[in-house]
């Protein structure tokens, strides 16, 4: 019989506190899973870190929306099916920034293993701090680790936002 | 010169910097709150170290005992990589100017993954480094 669990499962407010409380969840459940690949654990341990800190970086665009951040609150699950773990995220971005992400997603998506490396390598050498303590290279990372496909959909709101949802796959 | 002896939390590494017995070591986890408050004083306190020592010109004496660079980290985010990659640059611009540093990257018996980010800064940067694999129980 194929194994399920749901290992985190959020949809609300995000904070540090409750990011550090899903990360400490997710290290807990991880830890205990010692049968299982380290190299897979961490994996899915640093995605999730990437993940949550882009949620957290965007989330002072809502803040003039609090009706929107109902109708769409940031997500955040984890799930292991059959030793394979999958990570959705969503959040809602600002459409002109949407843009953007849909163009680095697309083209990180057309790139194999060698080439994603390569990107990651340019791209560290060349990265900026940015003052919310972003390097930019979150994508690339988890393009670089999952070794897949990036899945996404955008979701257009109003004139000015969009929710942006991303599927995250690991395979064991 | 002062050095540098921070304590380790669970979102930030320990940083130990001892001028005198020539030693820098990072060990733990880095995804700290604010990046650039954490990693903007080490290397800074970093740069002035080397520039100092390169500044005096007496290498031959500073080389009899290489200063020695030890990354033991378990996990760091992407924006702790990019300042990570920073040190080592400085490491590599005075390598250049001739200073003996060594770097020794710990990486733990089946993380893969560690060894091949310590292979990818190594490549980067141009910088030789000793890989140690530790069992951690």
């Amino acid at each position: 019989m194929k194994s399920y669990d749901v290992v985190v499962n959020h949809k609300g407010f995000i904070s540090l506190e409750i990011i550090d409380d899903m990360l400490h969840h997710l290290k807990i459940f991880l830890n205990n899973k010692e049968s299982e690949n380290k190299t897979l654990r961490k994996r899915v341990y640093s995605l999730s870190v990437e993940c949550l800190d882009n949620i957290l970086k965007h989330s002072d665009l809502n803040e003039e929306n609090h009706e929107l951040l109902d109708q769409y609150p940031p997500r955040f699950i984890v799930e292991r099916i059959a030793g394979n773990f999958l990570i959705h995220t969503g959040n809602i971005v600002l459409n002109k920034n949407g843009e953007e992400i849909v163009k680095k997603l697309g083209d990180l998506n057309e790139l194999d293993e060698n080439e994603v490396n390569a990107l990651y390598k340019k791209s560290l050498s060349n990265a900026e701090i940015s003052a919310k303590g972003g390097a930019g290279l979150g994508l690339i990372v988890m393009s670089k680790l999952t070794r897949q496909k990036i899945k996404f959909d955008f979701e257009k709101i109003n004139d000015k936002f969009s929710y942006f949802a991303m599927q995250l796959n690991f395979k064991k | 010169m002062k050095g540098l002896n921070i304590q380790a939390k669970e979102k930030s590494p320990k940083v130990i910097f001892d001028p005198e017995k020539k030693i820098f070591e990072m060990e733990g986890n880095s995804r700290p709150e604010n990046v650039r408050d954490f990693y903007y004083p080490i290397i800074d306190i970093l740069r002035k170290y080397f520039e100092k020592v390169s500044d005096k010109g007496d290498h031959e004496s500073f080389n009899e005992n290489p200063f020695k660079f030890s990354f033991k980290l378990d996990y760091f985010n992407s924006a702790s990589a990019k300042f990570i990659s920073d040190i080592l640059v400085i490491i590599k611009d005075f390598t250049d100017e001739k200073l003996k540093i060594k770097v020794y990257w710990y990486f733990e018996d089946g993380d893969d993954d560690m060894k091949e980010v310590g292979e990818d800064f190594s490549e980067m940067i141009s910088l030789p480094f000793n890989f140690i694999m530790i069992q951690r129980n």
